[in-house]
């Protein structure tokens, strides 16, 4: 028997597997995708208030300093109060540490007092200063703000300028360190390395945690640029992006209105994804848990399923080729259980029915198939030892001795075959017992171990009937040049009858005087006579005509005993040449 | 977009284990700290604030050796042939110290100069070093003149001004350069006292006890910065009002001093050590100057002195020594 391309074990196993890894898996992929939005949206909302709150302290930084710029020039020039409005300035100073220098310049566009905290301070009418940019500016829009300078390349100022409110009060001129913002911008943190940055409008670095990056001196302006406007695309949301250190960055730029600078919030997208991270890796976990989990239940489903198939398998083989005995112990507690225990069933009836035929071809030995089958299905007990009225029957060929002697094996074979054919036949037809075939001879019991109606007619009609398809074959065995008759005897009266046997060889037997008076009856009959004892002609007197041959003392016996003999319908030795060996009485 | 972000990060997710076994392990970083002056050094101890505050703890994961030379040319050669070896993993130096340092290639330095490291030719500029030297700059040069500003305001009498030098010091010419152009602006003859580092500094405090001066100016440096409780006693024995660069001077008795918190700067100079020891290389760390300068005033040493410290200087201290 070939196996199975694709086992059942397999096919369980892969369906129940699949069944439970892909709800799994489904679930925490769709979790991954919905955690990753809502985190996304909550980034959004850190990076703008992060990056608001970055600009807004920076306007705020710079209109603190365009406020106190205010405080200098709220009076009109006049002469001789140089002094006066150096104190301002000096004051101005010590107030705003931004603020390295302060540049007082009256209505006229003249340089009047000169403060510094590093150089030295001017006094007095200085430099026309009208046509400087931040003088032209203030004067356009009383609040100037000059674009970033580096200062020998590397420190970061600007200028801012001031107008008082009447052409009279002069403008304020005042150089901004703009690594002081660093303080605005250092405080700032998104997460744990996120933070903010600031660039003007060309992307030159003006402010960063790192100052080392400022004091570069607006070198890398084209990786802040490109930043610059990679943020500004998300227009207010965030955009994903190669931060200011190449990694990639989650980033969100607002732009400071006053000095046109744009603030950058970024923050490494390794960080800003850590808690989507963390749950992707216990995603990962659950499923690879759920897998094992999945895995071996599914192996041990898939086990319990085809185990019991196999051995259902097995059993099937095994009782097929003739092991009856053989059981299945299956103790699922389910169908399968239910199965095994029908398959035992069906094993120990298919035993028991196999005994039984077994049994029936026993009986056939004996008795017609159809007697055996109705001994067997009827009464086992029909078989045993008892003692009963019975019918025996023998029949004997005349003259089988003689020609045993003189013929070759095979024509004794065929006669005897022919003979037995015949015989068997009739038996059949009457269901009588055949109790024995011995050489020529043949004994038959009626009304045992199967009871029957008038047993002494159905004997009487058998031996008739035996009588008539011998003298049949009698005569062809003649004419080919053996001269053979049958002489037939039957006794009816009670005889002990039961099986006996030995090794599953099993015959079934009658003893007694009945028996042995038959066998008497058929060594006197002469070739086509049939004999019968008083019993039987008693019986039967009414339908077949008997003639009386009168008393006879029979050997065994001590009284003699009233023989009939059944009448023949034509004269008796209807072949006269037939020259038959006599058994003397 | 989105789902390329989002697949982004998964991967990244996967990733990541590995970047985390990529950290390196603890080591102990050697720094050497080389100077011209002496122990107490406040410097020093700035510096080492500055490393605590990064998280540095000495013994664990820094350790320091330090080499105080006291302007001994011959041993300042001996820690170079010692920088040499190898097993420094970091110098800091100041002055003169990291002049003689120059023919150090291999080891990263990080100064804090008076003058101009460019000038100096340790650096290429300020916002590229370039080479293995990065640090501070006080801009002492700027300062100059305004330190004569600021006394002349003082002492609006002022005619004579001693100006004690240590010519030993890097960017010193250029320093006294700038001070006697100040001085002309504000009608002040300088008498010029220098001394040739620690062997000569008792014979030019004769001098300039010598030269009738009204004030005292005094560079910042080394020698002086060793000296400054004796320049401030000297000071107040000659009935000089005195001007320094740094705070140090005024705690110890000077009058006056304008310039850079030293200690505030080394402080900060840790955070490039930090930078340094990380990995990162010097030549690319811009030099950073000092954004904040303080005016500080001793008014014990002004009452001494009988000098009488207008309100227009008084607003402007950064810290009155009261």
């Amino acid at each position: 028997m070939t196996r199975p391309r694709r086992s059942l074990f397999f096919k369980y196993f892969i369906t129940l597997f699949v069944a439970a890894v892909v709800p799994l898996m489904l679930g925490a992929v769709s979790e991954a995708w919905f955690g990753y939005r809502d985190q996304r949206l909550h980034l959004n909302e850190v990076l703008q208030v992060e990056a608001r709150s970055a600009a807004d302290k920076i306007q705020t930084f710079i209109d603190d300093i365009s406020d106190q710029l205010g405080w200098v020039v709220q009076f009109p020039w006049s002469q001789s109060e140089n002094d006066r409005r150096r104190i301002d300035a000096l004051r101005l100073l010590q107030q705003v540490p931004a603020i390295v220098s302060i540049t007082l310049v009256d209505q006229n566009g003249i340089e009047r007092v000169f403060v510094s905290r590093l150089r030295l301070n001017r006094i007095g009418r200085g430099e026309d200063l009208s046509d400087d940019p931040a003088v032209v500016g203030a004067r356009a829009g009383r609040v100037w703000y000059g674009p970033v300078r580096y200062r020998r390349n590397s420190e970061p100022y600007m200028r801012i300028a001031v107008a008082g409110n009447r052409a009279a009060a002069g403008i304020v001129i005042a150089d901004i360190n703009l690594k002081l913002i660093w303080d605005v911008i250092a405080a700032i943190k998104i997460g744990g390395t996120g933070h903010a940055l600031v660039v003007d409008d060309s992307g030159r670095l003006i402010a960063h945690p790192d100052i080392s990056l400022v004091l570069r001196g607006g070198a890398g302006s084209g990786d802040f640029d490109r930043l610059k406007s990679n943020a500004g695309a998300g227009n207010g949301s965030a955009v994903t992006t190669a931060g200011d250190d190449g990694k990639p960055a989650v980033a969100l730029s607002v732009l400071a209105n006053n000095v046109g600078w744009t603030v950058i919030a970024q923050q490494p997208v390794l960080e800003a994804f850590e808690s989507i991270r963390a749950m992707l890796w216990r995603s990962l976990l659950l499923i690879a848990i759920g897998a094992i989990v999945a895995f071996a239940l599914a192996y041990w489903l898939a086990r319990r399923m085809s185990g019991p198939i196999r051995q259902l398998e097995d059993g099937v083989a095994r009782v097929g080729m003739g092991q009856l005995d053989h059981r299945i112990t299956i103790a699922s507690g389910d169908e399968l259980e239910q199965l095994a225990v029908r398959f035992n069933q069906m094993a120990g009836e298919l035993a028991v029915s196999q005994q039984k035929s077994e049994r029936i071809n026993r009986l056939k030995q004996f008795l017609a198939p159809q007697v055996a089958e109705l001994v067997e299905h009827s009464d086992q007990r029909l078989l045993d030892g008892q003692r009963r009225e019975v019918v025996a029957i023998f029949g004997d060929l005349r003259g089988f001795t003689a020609f045993s002697a003189r013929a070759e094996p095979d024509a004794i074979m065929a006669v005897l075959k022919e003979y037995y054919e015949a015989v068997g036949a009739v038996i059949t037809r009457h269901e009588a017992t055949l109790i024995r075939f011995a050489g020529d001879g043949v004994m038959v019991l009626v009304n045992a171990p199967v009871a029957c109606e008038n047993p002494a007619h159905l004997g009487m009609r058998l031996a008739i009937e035996m009588q008539a398809v011998v003298q049949s074959l009698a005569d062809g065995w003649c004419a080919a040049g053996h001269a053979m008759g049958f002489g037939v005897g039957i006794a009816m009266g009670p005889a002990t009858v039961g099986t006996v046997g030995y090794e599953g060889r099993l015959d079934y037997t009658a003893i007694g005087n009945t028996i042995n008076l038959a066998s008497r009856l058929c060594s006197l009959a002469d070739d086509a006579q049939i004999l019968a004892d008083p019993a039987v002609a008693e019986k039967v007197k009414d339908s077949i005509p008997l003639v009386s041959l009168g008393e006879r003392t029979i050997k065994g016996y001590d009284r003699s005993l009233r023989l009939f003999a059944v009448a023949r319908s034509g004269a008796p030795g209807r072949n006269p040449g037939r020259q038959l060996q006599r058994v003397g009485i | 977009m989105r789902r390329r972000d989002f697949i982004a990060c998964v991967g990244a997710a996967i990733a990541w284990p590995v970047a985390t076994f990529a950290q390196q392990p603890a080591r102990v970083y050697r720094i050497l700290w080389v100077s011209t002056a002496s122990q107490p050094d406040p410097f020093l101890e700035g510096f080492r604030e500055g490393l605590r505050a990064r998280g540095y703890v000495e013994g664990k994961n820094v350790a320091f050796e330090l080499r105080y030379t006291l302007g001994n040319s011959e041993a300042l050669r001996q820690i170079t042939s010692e920088l040499r070896r190898g097993n420094i993993d970091l110098a800091v130096s100041g002055g003169p110290a990291t002049r003689a340092m120059m023919a150090v290639t291999d080891v990263p330095v990080l100064f804090a100069l008076s003058g101009d490291p460019v000038e100096l030719g340790i650096v290429k500029s300020l916002e590229q070093p370039g080479g293995n030297f990065t640090g501070t700059s006080f801009l002492s040069l700027e300062l100059a003149g305004k330190r004569v500003e600021l006394l002349k305001e003082t002492l609006p009498k002022l005619r004579t001004l001693a100006v004690l030098s240590n010519t030993n010091h890097p960017g010193e010419q250029s320093e006294w350069r700038a001070t006697v152009e100040a001085c002309k602006q504000f009608g002040i003859t300088p008498v010029y006292v220098p001394f040739f580092g620690a062997p000569e500094f008792d014979n030019a405090l004769g001098a300039a006890a010598n030269a009738h001066a009204d004030a005292l100016l005094v560079f910042p440096d080394a020698v002086t910065m060793v000296h400054r409780a004796r320049l401030a006693e000297f000071a107040v024995a000659q009935r000089l009002p005195s001007m320094f660069g740094w705070s140090e001077y005024c705690e110890a008795g000077g009058l006056l001093s304008y310039g850079a918190n030293q200690r505030a700067t080394y402080f900060w100079l840790a955070t490039y050590a930090d930078r340094i020891l990380r990995g990162e290389s010097p030549a690319a760390l811009p030099v950073v100057q000092p954004t904040k300068f303080e005016l500080i005033v001793n008014l014990k040493t002004a009452e001494l002195l009988h000098v009488d410290l207008g309100e227009s200087i008084l607003f402007r201290a950064n810290r009155v020594i009261e």
